[in-house]
């Protein structure tokens, strides 16, 4: 008796030629193939070195042009301003009208400082804080408008009700920004007073609030009624007049 | 002693062949539905080109706006067509050089499709309009952790092969393999975590953005390219590769060099001063691992003209070399700050310079590939020498068109950005001509690739030539030519001993 695996396994089914022939058609294109080697031991040429040595010099030069890679004074330049394109005069930024550019001003410092409790339509909410819409001290004299911007409020207000106490807002408010943000509250959200209340005039108000006798306490309507019921020295401004947008000065004559 | 030899390298052709064969249809679907992607991206292109000088063309259909269409172009061009080349490449590549058949085909093939759901999906949704607008992550934010998944499952079986491999001598390919396999999920993974997971300040999310895009050419794409380049040259040519300690130079180069590269596109950009004067000078070496790579890899095969004339696998290969070149130079070119990179930052020489990398350096590098490996893992030679040369000559064509003109159309586009008084029109005119000339070149790109497609598809439905010889780009004197290759040669011509290709 034989092993079964010791007879050749044949089948009549099996064209044996035909079944080698596809096996090696199959294998064709892998026996046809080199063998992969990687030992060259080519020199690297000198002229190859020279253009890296090249290619690094510019990138040093790339990375050397940068300056002061890591002083945090190069990007964030104090001070800045754009040096005009050579050879074109730097005519600077378009002149705006005056009521337009304080308004800008002012629109920015609302939304950073007055936004949070009077409402992006400064409309209040009835209960804590009062609408500015129409406001008689709002619209009103200016000089008591500015008090409270500066030192915030505390007691019965115009129309003698009382809200919540509204914190000062005066600290580190720079002229430009208390004349902005008046303008922008007499001019808007129903507020059409018309006039510009100038950088000067704001100063003059910070001088005020600085002088005051209880200077740092919340003003109450009976200080206000007291010592501040009228206008902010210094003369309103033309709303028409040309304005540099950004110093508010006024602008060059073209 | 000469009839061992003979049976040892008889049993290793066989070894090669089985791994092959464990190894057709998970390469020939990565290859089969990635030139589909291909054409599906340059019709696309075509789309978006041409809205660039024209554009009322298409204008009633909000799908095809130029701010969707483009995206998708770039997209289906990395995801569907780029990624899956390389992973036909990766795991055939890993699989011959560490001498191990595929296990995995089921598992490789499963997450292939899920691939291909991913980057279908993603180009659903960019044009519906849900794309997330960072230029080559464009895709919604679901589609990112798809990809990672299966490219985990994708790629795990070639880490597998390299761990069990038979002990010695680690190849030039496998290092740069290896290397891809393991910068890509640290290059994705971090920067789609940082800009979809823990948003931080947009402008520091645009140079994650910027250094991401840079990073897939240079830390995935590349290399990948430069594995099989590595592997073609001296396997086609027979020669040893011209020499290791420039392969190590060039690996090495590129792996300190590349991943600072990407944020010179936010020069000017209030983000830390030092990162896009790192990136410029990082983008400018880039010409060091590319020269390198290049001059080996050159050296290897033109020393041996005549099978670079006839072989399809290194005809492709070298021109995508010359790619490569081509790259580093412009590369060193387009990013210095003082003179050019604020000519390129916002121009189309950004594009240029992409679609150089993806097209002109990897995809014909990938071609080459393909052309060896199609005809190896099916057991069929190419149907047609004419195809071929249909698809090199339109490509060539094609590329050095959208390139050139990318790259000078862009400095134009540049300086008439950099006049900014005069109004924005002056800039488009300046760049019109040139989109003209890139709508026309894609269309040649699009003729050639529709060609290499029904080829490939042909190949995979097994219908190639039953013949011992390879389809060669020049007839050979002992066969004649014949309109489709050799065809005298089909069966029964015996083990022939023509070279291999």
């Amino acid at each position: 008796m034989s092993l079964p695996n010791q007879n050749p396994d044949l089948e009549d089914s099996i064209n044996v030629s035909e079944a080698h022939e596809r096996a090696v058609r199959e294998a064709a294109a892998c026996a046809r193939e080199n063998r992969v080697v990687d030992n060259g031991l080519g020199p690297i040429s000198i002229w190859a070195l020279i253009v890296c040595g090249v290619v690094l010099l510019i990138a040093g030069g790339v990375l050397a042009g940068g300056g002061d890679l890591f002083s945090y004074k190069a990007t964030f330049r104090e001070g800045y301003v754009r040096a005009p394109a050579p050879g074109a005069a730097d005519s600077g930024p378009v002149p705006k009208e005056a009521l337009a550019a304080y308004m800008a001003k002012g629109a920015k410092i609302y939304s950073a400082k007055c936004n949070g409790c009077h409402g992006s339509d400064a409309k209040g909410n009835g209960s804590t804080f009062p609408s500015l819409v129409g406001s008689a001290w709002a619209n009103g004299e200016t000089e008591r408008f500015s008090m409270i911007i500066l030192n915030g409020l505390q007691g019965p207000v115009s129309d003698e009700k009382t809200y919540g106490v509204m914190p000062p807002q005066g600290i580190g408010m720079a002229p430009e920004d208390l004349a902005g943000i008046m303008t922008y509250v007499r001019n808007n959200f129903g507020n059409t007073k018309g006039d510009v209340i100038t950088t000067e005039m704001a100063k003059a108000a910070i001088e005020i609030s600085a002088a005051r006798k209880n200077a740092g306490n919340s003003v109450t309507s009976v200080e206000l009624t007291a010592a501040h019921v009228k206008a902010l020295p210094g003369a309103m401004m033309d709303p028409k007049t040309l304005l540099d947008p950004i110093t508010l000065a006024p602008a060059k004559a073209p | 002693m000469s009839s061992a030899i003979q049976n040892s390298s008889d049993q290793d052709a066989l070894l090669r062949a089985g791994i092959d064969r464990s190894l057709r249809h998970p390469v020939m679907f990565f290859m089969t539905s990635g030139a589909a992607w291909l054409a599906v991206s340059i019709v696309l292109g075509i789309i978006a080109s041409a809205k660039v000088h024209s554009p009322s063309f298409m204008s009633g259909c909000a799908w095809l706006d130029y701010g969707r269409v483009f995206p998708s172009h770039i997209n289906a061009l990395i995801y569907g067509w780029g990624f899956q080349a390389a992973f036909a490449v990766i795991i055939w590549l890993m699989a011959r050089l560490s001498r191990k058949e595929c296990t995995s085909a089921g598992i490789i093939l499963t997450a292939g499709h899920i691939w291909n759901l991913g980057v279908s999906l993603g180009l659903v949704g960019i044009l519906s309009g849900n794309g997330t607008g960072m230029p080559w992550m464009e895709f919604p934010s679901f589609v990112w952790p798809v990809f990672l998944v299966a490219y985990t499952a994708i790629v795990i079986g070639s880490f597998i092969q390299f761990r069990v491999r038979p002990e010695g001598h680690v190849y030039i390919s496998q290092w740069y393999l290896l290397a891809a396999m393991v910068w890509f999920p640290w290059v994705f993974v971090t920067a789609n975590t940082l800009l979809h997971c823990i948003p931080g300040h947009p402008l520091m999310a645009a140079g994650i953005n910027a250094w991401y895009r840079s990073a897939l050419i240079f830390l995935f794409f590349t290399p990948v390219a430069l594995a099989a380049a590595y592997y073609l040259a001296p396997k086609v040519t027979g020669r040893p590769v011209f020499s290791y300690s420039l392969a190590k130079l060039g690996f090495w180069s590129l792996a300190i060099i590349a991943p600072w590269a990407g944020m010179q596109k936010l020069m000017g950009v209030p983000i830390p001063f030092f990162l896009p004067y790192v990136g410029a000078a990082a983008t400018v070496l880039f010409f060091v691992p590319a020269v390198c790579a290049a001059i080996n890899i050159l050296r290897t095969t033109l020393s041996s003209p005549e099978v670079v004339a006839s072989s399809p696998s290194l005809r492709f290969m070298i021109t995508g070399i010359a790619g490569l070149v081509l790259l580093g130079l412009a590369a060193v070119w387009l990013n210095l700050p003082g003179s050019t990179l604020p000519l390129t930052q916002f121009s189309l020489s950004g594009y240029g310079f992409e679609i150089l990398a993806i097209y002109g350096f990897f995809s014909f590098v990938m071609f080459g590939a393909v052309y060896f490996i199609v005809p190896r893992v099916t057991g069929r030679e190419w149907l047609s020498r004419r195809l071929i040369k249909i698809h090199f000559l339109f490509s060539v064509y094609g590329i050095i068109t959208v390139a050139a003109v990318a790259l000078f159309g862009g400095l134009q586009q540049g300086i008439g950005q950099e006049e900014w008084q005069q109004p924005w029109q002056g800039a488009a005119t300046r760049a019109y001509p040139y989109a003209v000339a890139t709508t026309i070149a894609w269309c040649f790109i699009l003729f050639s690739n529709v060609f290499f497609f029904i080829h490939l598809a042909l190949m995979w439905l097994r219908l190639g030539r039953r013949s011992l010889h390879p389809t060669l780009l020049v007839s050979d004197a002992h066969h004649g030519p014949g309109p489709h290759g050799e065809e005298g040669d089909i069966d029964n011509a015996g083990l022939g001993h023509a070279a291999a290709h």
